[in-house]
């Protein structure tokens, strides 16, 4: 690969993932739309949203910590994306491997909460506790089930994890061939986009959106950019470690609006549950499931 | 209190010298137009007009007008009903801590003249004189239809640039915060620093600062943080004082 390729390579890839998440907000919105009746946003509602707070005029700043806090959010997201095999363009993929990428992939929690640490909100800092909390939770099982992945195909190189499962058909799916691994992966999904039942650190009835409360403009503006990035990051690595990745681009599309979907689906269908709630149940139920798959796995 | 009754004309812009400023703008414009984050402050019982505006039934999502819960993000401020002298305080504490370019909509009659209340003692008659207002909802209550019209009637306003009420309480921060006072008392205060604001952000001009300003810097106390002790279990002492 020349270098030119893999330059407009790492340009490209988080632009189109910034791009398919703009419509992952929106199908995001949508659905609680029609969950609960109603017409909805407008298709480009994400954007104006968007250039509607990159717009504003005065911007509130709490101190330069708060701004590295937000480029360090978006920032941990784009590093991501290049390490997310699309079809067509593989980036850095293969010299990265899934272990970089599950470690990059927390770097923007940490981010947000160095920036909203300096807010000095208190509802940012319960937020925020809250939300590495939740990492916490989450993350436990999330491991087992990229660990099981990995033994599974013998590498943690996700160009070829592609590859192999591409290889075999739809027989060849990861989640053919570890169904409690990916049910339990599931269960990660939910925690990680902080879908409701576990939408413990942004709660706005109760602790006003947690580390979102004292952004103001742009730096709202970064964090919206930040959930288009994290919608498509999440879908894109389920579809790559149990639905066979992309063979092109639409089917590649459709099974990531697949993923996502579900999560969204789920989400307005239940309250919230309580921090303690919420690691008991991570570490009890996936945990279980994802040990049992294991177990399969490697027998 | 003075009044002032001819409005202060905006200075034309002639810094742009980019070519696609004006498209710029336009897009700007529109999108804020299209986008409003609202933050409803609901001091009466116009509040109950709300709900049926927000969900299926008249949905205002459609129009890009979604609830947020803190001022910072919010670009609408929504006041529905009578505003008491001490709710006043608060809602001008929300106000200045909103992000630029931002919105006032007075819903319902109490808002424009004080209503039923107008020989109450402890109400703000005419909400105008403390914030500045860009469009009334007349009306008790006004309709859902009607808070959609209205709301339609801002986007309109916002898109032609002529909802430029943000820049109005900048300009003319002298005669809302004179009103502020004289309600308040002399040594009303605010964490915003308007006057900063205004200079930063090119929006001072000879109605910024005057009388009242002047009496602000001389009533004015720097703030303190608030003192807060954690206990688990046993009675709650006042630790601060004791050790000294």
């Amino acid at each position: 690969m020349s270098i030119q390729t893999l330059l407009m390579e790492l340009v490209l890839m988080p632009l189109v993932a910034f791009v398919v998440g703009l419509f992952m907000v929106l199908m995001l919105r949508r659905i609680g739309a029609k969950l609960q009746r109603r017409v909805g946003p407008p298709m480009m509602q994400p954007l104006y949203d968007i250039v509607k707070l990159y717009g504003k005029k005065t911007q509130i700043s709490h101190g330069w910590m708060h701004d590295i806090g937000i480029v360090m959010a978006v920032g941990g997201y784009v590093a991501a994306e290049t390490l997310l095999p699309v079809p067509g363009m593989d980036g850095i993929a293969d010299k990265g491997g899934l272990v970089t990428l599950v470690y990059v992939m927390m770097i923007p929690s940490l981010g947000l909460a160095l920036g909203v640490g300096q807010c000095a909100n208190p509802n940012g800092s319960i937020g925020i506790a809250r939300a590495l909390t939740a990492m916490l939770a989450y993350d436990v099982p999330f491991v087992i089930v990229v660990f099981g992945v990995a033994w599974y195909f013998g590498t943690t190189n996700l160009v070829d994890i592609i590859a192999i499962q591409q290889a075999g058909g739809v027989a060849g799916w990861g989640a053919i061939a570890m169904p409690l691994l990916a049910i339990a992966g599931l269960f990660a999904l939910q925690g990680m986009l902080g879908k409701q039942p576990f939408e413990i650190y942004i709660a706005p009835a109760e602790i006003a959106t947690g580390p979102m409360v004292e952004m103001s403009g742009k730096y709202l503006g970064g964090l919206f950019v930040m959930q288009c990035f994290q919608l498509y990051t999440a879908g894109v690595l389920y579809v790559s470690l149990f639905l066979g990745g992309g063979e092109n681009w639409l089917f590649f599309l459709i099974k990531v609006f697949a993923v996502v979907a579900i999560p969204m689906t789920v989400a307005f269908l239940f309250p919230r549950y309580k921090t303690e709630q919420m690691i008991r149940l991570m570490w009890k139920w996936p945990v279980m499931i994802g040990l049992l798959g294991l177990a399969f796995v490697m027998h | 209190m003075k009044e002032i009754d001819n409005p202060i004309e905006a200075p034309v812009d002639q810094s742009r010298t980019n070519p696609l400023a004006r498209v710029f703008d336009e897009l700007v414009r529109f999108c804020r137009s299209r986008s409003m984050f609202m933050l409803h402050y609901c001091t009466g019982c116009g509040a109950i007009e709300l709900p049926p505006a927000m969900t299926s039934r008249f949905d205002m999502e459609r129009l890009g007008i979604q609830p947020m819960v803190t001022p910072r993000q919010a670009d609408i401020l929504l006041i529905t009903g009578y505003v008491s002298i001490k709710t006043l305080k608060r809602v001008i504490l929300t106000y200045e801590q909103m992000g630029s370019p931002k919105y006032v909509i007075g819903i319902c009659s109490c808002t424009v003249n004080g209503g039923m209340y107008w020989q109450s003692y402890a109400t703000a008659k005419q909400l105008d004189q403390y914030l500045p207002v860009d469009l009334y909802i007349a009306g008790c209550m006004p309709r859902p239809e009607a808070v959609l019209e209205g709301m339609r009637k801002l986007m309109d306003r916002i898109r032609s640039g002529e909802a430029d009420g943000w820049k109005d309480y900048y300009r003319r921060y002298d005669w809302y915060l004179g009103n502020q006072q004289h309600l308040f008392g002399d040594d009303w205060q605010t964490p915003a620093d308007v006057i900063g604001e205004a200079s930063h952000y090119d929006l001072a001009e000879p109605g910024t600062e005057g009388e009242h300003t002047r009496l602000l810097q001389q009533c004015q106390k720097p703030l303190e943080p608030q003192q807060t002790f954690f206990q688990i279990g046993g009675s709650l002492e006042k630790k601060g004082e004791s050790h000294e």
